[in-house]
């Protein structure tokens, strides 16, 4: 190999210090395959034990390490080091969320609108003990939204939340339209008018910035679209039964 | 001291936790969780497969029944299972995966727009109930989805530091919030342990850095016994390198496991159902190969789909795929995935009866915690989930019915004497001088436990593996820490999980080194023989000031006789 060791510049943070925030240098020796997590894991063991940091499953599935890599929102995990070793790479908190310790963020503004969009499963009317039945077709529509694992890198990345902490940001936008999607969820209209607002499907800048960085390949702006389109043809038959109600009185 | 009180309260945000905590709160009582990390980073989240069910839907209409179900896990279990926890578990899984699909897991479907089956390992039916191979991710999002319906708190990043038992039951536990580091004292009529599995003692695991069997240990330590601990699973098929779970419906759907000549090897450890037989003999079938030289050099054998044809492989089995391409640059659908076997479940945990309640009042278990047992010596796949459901739910019934007939007593000196116990061993951690790190005895642990208490054992590395846990205990003793406080302090985190992983590693070993006999995933190369006239009993471990004591009960048979196993 190239190189023998990784330099990371890692951004901290500790509300109770002078300064608050600085960066330090780490040195970490590689090997063959290594990711971002282990050389983390690696600091905090042989080099400085108060360094932190989230993590869990370790295999891009759980959301826990997300972070910014040179500029990029990325899970530490999924990083390879091999990636980083041409110069020090620079390792910050993701961005747009309160910090709390070092590389560990405040993500209760990102759990407080996945509470908005009410994101569980409305059921229609159905006998006990029997399942919903489904086709596959639909199931296919509504399988790339489930796969976000709530990591939250697309509102790391995201033009609108970054303008307004108040927009529901990519990924509950993208739930929401599994719900809407879903022939077992009784909402539509209900969802429809939660995100027909500036704060939902009409703040989104349509830079695609989520669908690019998503871990998980969840196209959020793909439902974004949709539900604007299911809000215009709405609207439109709305208008037109409205018309014919006025002709007829 | 600050002063939280609920009538349950759940250590674990996994399947089993919230789904205990989903059900005790429809029966009205109030109910919190706590959990070191946020429920939906849960080890539950990586479960791939699918979770078995007798629902006979796939893939047509075939005649399955719970009665077969239990068989096979009765059979997959070398007989060590109690038969009557087996056949509860797979009459209720019906109605619990049918829940499941109500409350929006979308699970792929069959042509008929029922949830769709694929065989699994050691099943006589196609009966593992999937959503691509993202079963658990989708469980644990719609089970987490559920408990925000339901209001249900949640500590999140919270430590559960000891359970206080007071007159023989257990009436809370003392909490730390580990970024302020605060300690918190949770009062609770009853307190449901659902913490996992603890695959992180080993060094080659499948399972999430977070699984360092806390709950077990916090059993333990208040004198509750564990059960068959020596029983620990190994996956077949970890990917090299990571050793990241690649899903044995990798297997259902067809797939091959060849060894470095090209060879279909499972042809000699289970010629009927070949790679799909149950994952004790598949795991020593690969670990046979690799040990006899007919492996890749590395210590991996191959994983090969690329029969299976690119359209398969992104329906079914997408996340495998990506796993593969992510960690170990290979793309299934072009080249074999290299494997090897690694630690991946504990079939042993807190002893509990069918509704959770462990030996010790007012504290009940579910999940890869609890040992209830359905899974005995050896575990189907597709049936860790649905334990999870299952007796998570019973566990968060009865727990309620239980709190129903309590009085919330608080007894001031138990509590007292608790937080003076915890203040004590915490200044004398402080005041140690460090002469070793940590981290340092964990990792001779990990490689020891992976090397010498694995997939074959005997009583010659068996008893160096005793000593070295006896050494690694004495050093643990003389581990200082550099941080002196108790907010963000990751070294005292894992100084404690640490703690617990030795004690769980001797609990193993000591199991593993009695047992003088070769049962599902227990192997001795020099006992290889089952024999069921002294070992078809369960393992208890009781932790007593004297040291480790060993004791035994019976296992429940119903209506299964045991019988030669073979596949």
């Amino acid at each position: 190999m190239k190189y023998s060791s990784l330099t990371l510049r890692i951004r901290r943070f500790h509300k109770e210090r002078v300064p608050q925030q600085w960066t330090e240098t780490f040195q970490v020796e590689i090997r063959k395959g290594m990711n971002l997590l282990e050389a983390l894991f690696r600091i905090q063991d042989e080099q400085d034990g108060t360094l932190a940091f989230r993590y869990s499953c370790r295999g891009a599935v759980c959301g826990s390490c997300s972070m910014r890599v040179n500029g990029k929102d990325v899970l530490a995990c999924r990083t390879h080091v091999e990636s980083l070793l041409e110069k020090p790479a620079l390792i910050e908190p993701l961005p747009h969320f309160p910090l709390i310790r070092d590389l560990v963020v405040d993500m209760s503004t990102f759990f407080n609108h996945y509470l908005k969009i009410e994101p569980y499963l409305h059921g229609k009317p159905i006998s006990p003990r029997t399942e919903y039945i489904m086709r596959e077709e639909e199931r296919k529509e509504i399988d790339p939204y489930i796969q976000c694992i709530l990591c939250g890198i697309c509102f790391g990345t995201c033009p609108a939340f970054e303008k307004d902490p108040g927009f529901l940001g990519p990924a509950m936008l993208a739930k929401a339209y599994r719900f809407l999607a879903d022939s077992r969820d009784i909402r539509n209209e209900e969802i429809l008018n939660d995100v027909n607002n500036q704060q939902g499907v009409w703040g989104c800048k349509t830079v695609f910035n989520c669908v690019n960085v998503c871990p998980k390949q969840v196209p959020p702006t793909h439902a974004i679209v949709k539900m604007r389109r299911r809000i215009f043809s709405y609207r439109a038959s709305s208008l037109v039964s409205s018309f014919f109600r006025h002709l007829r009185s | 001291m600050e002063f939280l009180s609920h009538d349950i309260l759940i250590i674990g945000g996994g399947l089993a936790g919230l789904r205990a905590a989903i059900e005790a709160k429809r029966i009205g009582r109030d109910v919190a969780i706590l959990s070191k990390v946020h429920p939906l980073r849960s080890h539950s989240v990586a479960a791939q497969g699918g979770i078995n069910a007798a629902l006979g839907n796939a893939p047509a209409s075939v005649k399955d029944t719970w009665e077969n179900h239990a068989f096979d896990t009765i059979k997959g279990s070398d007989y060590l299972a109690d038969q009557d926890a087996v056949e509860l578990m797979c009459r209720e899984g019906i109605e619990r995966v049918i829940e499941m699909e109500r409350w929006g897991t979308l699970f792929s479907r069959t042509e008929d727009g029922r949830i769709a089956q694929r065989p699994f390992g050691g099943a006589g039916f196609p009966r593992a109930a999937y959503a691509a191979d993202r079963t658990g991710h989708n469980l644990l999002h719609v089970l987490y989805e559920q408990a925000t319906g339901l209001q249900i708190p949640v500590y999140e990043e919270w430590y559960a530091l000891s359970l206080i038992v007071d007159d023989g039951k257990c009436i809370g536990i003392l909490a730390l919030h580990f970024f302020e580091g605060r300690v918190i004292l949770i009062q609770a009529k009853a307190v449901i342990l659902a913490t996992g599995g603890h695959g992180r003692i080993y060094l080659r695991s499948t399972n999430a850095m977070i699984n360092t069997g806390s709950g077990c240990y916090l059993a333990y330590q208040a004198g509750v016994p564990l059960e068959d601990m020596e029983f620990i699973q190994f996956h077949p098929t970890s990917l090299y390198g990571t050793n990241i779970l690649i899903t044995e419906a990798a297997r259902g759907e067809g797939g091959y496991l060849l060894n470095a000549k090209g060879e279909r090897f499972m042809e000699r450890y289970a010629p009927k159902l070949m790679e799909l037989g149950p994952r004790d003999i598949v795991a020593r079938g690969i670990q046979t190969e690799i040990d006899e030289g007919r492996g890749f050099e590395e210590g991996y054998v191959h994983l090969d789909l690329r029969h299976l044809g690119r359209e398969k492989i992104l329906d079914r089995l997408p996340g495998i795929r990506q796993i593969a391409m992510d960690f170990e640059g290979v793309d299934p659908i072009l080249e074999p995935i290299p494997i090897q076997p690694a630690q991946h479940y504990s079939m042993g945990g807190i002893p509990t009866n069918l509704d959770g309640e462990t030996p010790l009042p007012g504290l009940i278990a579910a999940g890869e915690c609890a040992c209830v047992s359905v899974h005995g010596a050896n575990r189907l796949g597709g049936n860790s989930l649905l334990e999870t459901l299952v007796f998570g739910a019973r566990a968060g019934r009865k727990a309620a019915e239980r709190v129903g007939s309590e009085r919330k007593g608080m007894n001031k000196t138990a509590i007292q004497e608790r937080l003076r116990a915890f203040q004590s061993i915490l200044e004398e951690i402080f005041e140690r001088k460090r002469q070793e790190p940590g981290f340092v005895i964990r990792d001779d642990m990990k490689a020891l436990m992976t090397s010498q208490v694995g997939i074959f054992r005997e009583e010659s590395t068996l008893l160096a593996a005793e000593d070295k846990i006896k050494e690694s205990k004495k050093r643990f003793l003389k581990v200082g820490l550099k941080q002196k406080d108790l907010s963000f302090n990751n070294e005292l985190i894992q100084y404690w999980e640490l703690e617990g992983m030795l004690h769980l590693a001797e609990v193993i070993v000591e199991g593993a080194l009695a047992r003088k006999e070769s049962r599902g995933s227990h192997f001795r190369v020099d006992y290889p023989e089952r024999d069921d006239e002294h070992w078809l009993r369960h393992t208890l471990a009781y932790k007593t000031p004297e040291g480790l004591r060993l004791d035994y009960k019976e296992v429940t048979i119903t209506s299964y006789p045991p019988r030669e196993r073979t596949y």
